[in-house]
């Protein structure tokens, strides 16, 4: 069919006030949304949805890289290799093989606040799903030949992710000079002489003490019926006794009295630029307040570092950022790429003036709309799949304490004013809260550089 | 319930031009997918990375706005627009609030019609790829791999191309070329459109043809391929990166084209060889041995058959052990091939896991662009269930023999610890060697 060209009729008023049914402040959804607590404590949240034949499961355990110790850093995230390895009903292998061939993949994530197991399957393997989830609860084996070798796979992760990446190198003691008395200090993926050194003790201590039905929430989306889902979430994970709450994590970061440098001279071609801003947790009321700083910062070509350090100055080739929003106040991270030769003062001073401007007057009204905007098409673009359904439920419960806060977040983004993100931005932007890391390229070996390299001062 | 292609419209707009409309109201967002035939087998075999380049000119001024104007007015609105290259089409992409769908056309039209495609503009953006390369190799030396495979594989054939170009492909290309390549390969006959998500589907059929019926064809036909040679016998290829705490592996040869017909068996096979955490590569390489994080194996396939490759990563005092492990893996699968019961089970796991490819507009979206451009049909997902049902061992080892290389005809790369690394890798065949910090791919 060929169709011919129309003379279009310019009528923006007339669009705008059609879709504006769609611009809708509320997610809809919340009136089928189910949730329980079983006996032991442990929280089910389920969210029906029937696009596809599918569901994701998101097991959000309250164990991260928060609740280690010096000498046995990365525990939390071994767990996460080792919840695949094997229980004293399923042997090593058999929980992927009888996932996979029912249609199921999985994975999972650790970090500072939590450890996440993810899975994606058809409709009809929830039962299996859900019991191969309770078991690895209930019984994990902690088989000595299965710990060394996949203690060989967590060596290749960190070289992968740190070792051979300057920039995970970089991040790393950029936090690891971030705190001084909190445990957010450690690397989640664990310090290489942890990762060699952990004893079955500890890791039989950690899984008893963070493995517990009350140290659990289970969120789910996608195509099941929720009274369903939660009975056989009762089903397979009740029988399972719950343990003495975690201790809490006591540590409270004290202020930061002044900036903290680190300069890493390595082998590289484009020297890098990390600042590290302490920053409210995760369930501080400012909390929608601080993502929208940090998108006007650097969410696109249009925002302020964007445009102010790549485009008119050119003094990097990248800005990104990132907050990290845990369970205490953690970092708020700026980080840049600089070109090769570019010397690093230079990007500092203009990331300074920018930085400087944001924190002394805010942002511009068309900043801050565009803020809102992203970060609305952000959340629906999440909600469009049952993966993001069930991470979001399971974020909003676990870090929020209430998955229904969940379908008010539009809400909460339209009601960010200038005034508030101007206090954010003069709170979190203050020089003295700040570490600073350098990456400069070096022709000195390697190894030398790596064992020299740590500097920290006073400004 | 199964997944089926959604109810769509399909529109000519009479010079060459499809419009495929896709209304689906979960979420108040509506996408676009571009795709304009051509890509980077139409860079100039010694430009490679000018149709990237054309496609990243494309939202850095057009119409009336400069590159600034138009990042404030996507961005503002909340919108997303980029475009991409690969190797046979410039892909254009956008979503936004349904509110802003008028917008959102216009914006692709200016893109796609009047970009400005000016020399400042090209010339800070290539700069700026020249230091992405440079920065990727500083922190994630894998995510090249794969460039250089294809390099080293094909050679002269234009799979062997870096789509994104290479330092020293960027530094010389300059304004003519951009405008060469738009000259030749943006035209109606082209574009394949599709609109998806929260629409209003006559606005923007209307909208469209307006833009659209209007735009001439290209001069010149499409650029077609060639079959590429397999590799006969086995040649390895050093990257040199002192002092890395591991070795990157690739191993390819020439797979399978997109239109290959035994792609349901092929994704099976796949899927058991190197596609799946359970697959035989990762249960060698990391679950028994835990010599790595992972390994994995995929077919890239375009309308001429594109790589087998597969892909991992081990310590550099394990480099021998872990590629010994993975050409043995490669050699049993010849060998042995696959049992029913393996087929089963992959077949369960395809069955279970392609809906979730396909749940979003965004996802339609590029799968119905991607059915016109290759001319698949919609049998490609309606008729795949069955076809993956339908699957027997016979089928299975065809398919082996077919698409899975042995293991001694194979192009082997190696980022690594040259002096470390150089004695071990000469027992895999001749080794040419080259640094990371070559501003070229290939040194052939």
């Amino acid at each position: 069919m060929t169709i011919p060209a129309a003379t279009l009729e310019p009528t923006p008023e007339l669009q705008r006030a059609r879709f504006a049914a769609s611009r809708r402040l509320c997610v809809s959804g919340r009136e089928v949304v189910r949730a329980a607590t079983l006996a032991n404590g442990m929280r089910v949240v389920v969210w029906p949805v029937r696009n596809i034949p599918n569901v994701a499961l998101y097991n959000w355990v309250r164990a991260g890289s928060r609740n280690e110790a010096p000498g046995a850093t990365g525990l939390a995230h071994f767990f996460e290799h080792m919840m695949f390895n094997g229980t004293s009903r399923h042997p090593p292998g058999e929980f992927d093989r009888l996932m996979e061939a029912q249609g199921g993949a999985n994975n999972a994530f650790t970090s500072d606040d939590v450890t996440v197991y993810q899975d994606w399957f058809p409709a009809g393997s929830l039962e299996l799903v859900l019991e191969l989830e309770s078991d690895r609860v209930a019984r994990l084996a902690f088989t000595p030949a299965v710990i060394e070798s996949e203690r060989g796979v967590v060596a290749s992760e960190r070289r992968l992710r740190v070792e051979d990446n300057n920039h995970g190198l970089l991040a790393e003691q950029v936090q690891a000079t971030a705190f001084l008395a909190h445990p957010y200090r450690f690397p989640t993926i664990g310090w290489p002489a942890d990762i060699s050194s952990w004893r079955m003790e500890d890791l039989q201590e950690f899984y008893r003490t963070y493995y517990a039905p009350n140290n659990l929430t289970l969120a789910l989306a996608g195509d099941v019926d929720p009274e369903q889902a939660i009975a056989l979430a009762r089903r397979y994970f009740e029988p399972i006794p719950a343990q003495a709450p975690p201790p809490p994590v006591r540590a409270v970061e004290p202020e930061q009295l002044c900036e903290r440098r680190v300069l890493i001279r390595r082998k590289a071609q484009t020297p890098l630029l990390q600042y590290a801003y302490k920053a409210p947790r995760a369930s501080d009321p400012r909390a929608p307040a601080v993502s929208l700083l940090l998108s006007a910062l650097v969410e696109g070509d249009a925002s302020r570092l964007h445009r102010s350090l790549v485009e008119d100055r050119q003094v990097a080739i990248e800005v990104s950022g990132h907050w990290q929003e845990g369970f205490d106040p953690g970092l708020l991270w700026l980080s840049l790429i600089l070109p090769e030769g570019a010397d690093p003062d230079e990007a500092r001073e203009a990331l300074d003036t920018e930085l400087a401007a944001v924190a002394a007057d805010g942002v511009t009204e068309a900043e801050l709309e565009r803020a809102r905007n992203l970060a609305t098409v952000g959340l629906w673009r999440r909600l469009a799949t049952i993966d993001g359904k069930a991470q979001l439920l399971g974020e909003y419960e676990v870090f929020h304490g209430d998955w229904s806060k969940l379908f008010d977040a539009p809400v909460r983004i339209a009601e960010v004013s200038g005034e508030d993100l101007r206090a954010v931005a003069g709170e979190i932007l203050n020089d003295r809260h700040r570490t600073v890391g350098v990456l400069v390229p070096s022709e000195e070996p390697t190894e030398t550089a790596r064992r020299a390299t740590r500097a920290s001062t006073g400004a | 319930m199964t997944v089926r292609v959604p109810e769509h419209e399909r529109l000519s707009l009479g010079n060459g031009a499809a419009l495929i409309l896709v209304p689906r109201r979960d979420v108040p967002l509506v996408a676009f997918n571009a795709v304009l035939r051509g890509g980077g087998l139409a860079d100039p075999a010694s430009r490679p990375g000018v149709a990237s380049l054309v496609a990243g000119l494309l939202e850095k001024g057009s119409g009336e706005r400069n590159a600034y104007a138009f990042a404030d007015v996507v961005e503002g609105a909340g919108g997303n627009f980029g475009a991409v290259a690969d190797p046979e089409a410039i892909t254009v992409r956008g979503q936004f609030l349904a509110r802003d769908q008028q917008l959102m056309m216009e914006l692709l039209a200016d893109a796609l019609l009047r970009p400005a495609l000016d020399g400042e503009e090209l010339e800070d953006l290539a700069a700026r790829h020249i230091e992405l390369i440079k920065a990727a190799k500083d922190s994630d030396p894998a995510e090249l791999i794969g460039t250089y495979g294809r390099a080293f594989l094909f050679a002269d054939h234009p799979y062997g191309r870096p789509v994104f170009g290479s330092e020293a492909s960027l530094a010389a290309t300059d304004r003519e070329d951009v405008l060469r390549y738009y000259d030749g390969h943006f035209g109606a006959d082209r574009l394949i459109l599709v609109l998806a998500g929260d629409i209003d589907a006559d606005l923007l059929a209307r909208m469209a043809a307006e833009s659209f019926s209007r735009w001439p064809q290209t001069s010149t036909a499409a650029p077609t391929l060639a079959r590429p040679q397999a590799l006969a016998g086995r040649r390895v290829l050093l990257v040199d990166f002192p002092g890395s705490a591991q070795t990157y592996f690739w191993i390819g040869n020439v797979g399978v084209e997109k239109r290959y017909p035994r792609r349901a068996a092929l994704d099976l096979v796949n899927t058991l060889f190197g596609g799946r955490f359970t697959s035989l590569l990762n249960t060698e390489l990391r679950i028994k041995s835990g010599l790595s994080y992972g390994a994995r194996s995929s077919f890239a396939r375009g309308s001429v058959p594109g790589e087998f490759s597969l892909r991992s990563f081990a310590q550099t005092e394990n480099t021998g052990r872990a590629l010994d492990l993975a050409l043995h893996t490669l050699e049993r699968l010849r060998r042995e091939g696959v049992t029913g019961e393996m087929l089963t089970s992959a077949r369960g796991y395809m069955l279970g896991q392609y809906p979730l490819g396909l749940e979003t507009a965004t996802d339609w979206a590029a799968m119905l662009a991607e059915i016109e451009l290759y001319r698949l049909g919609r049998g490609y997902i309606d008729d795949y269930p069955a076809q993956l049902a339908a699957v027997g061992v016979a089928e299975a080892q065809a398919v082996i023999e077919e698409a899975f290389p042995p293991a001694d005809s194979v192009a082997i790369v190696a980022i690594g610890d040259a002096a470390r690394i150089r004695g071990p890798l000469g027992e895999y065949g001749p080794v040419s060697q080259m640094a990371l910090t070559d501003p070229e791919f290939s040194r052939l």
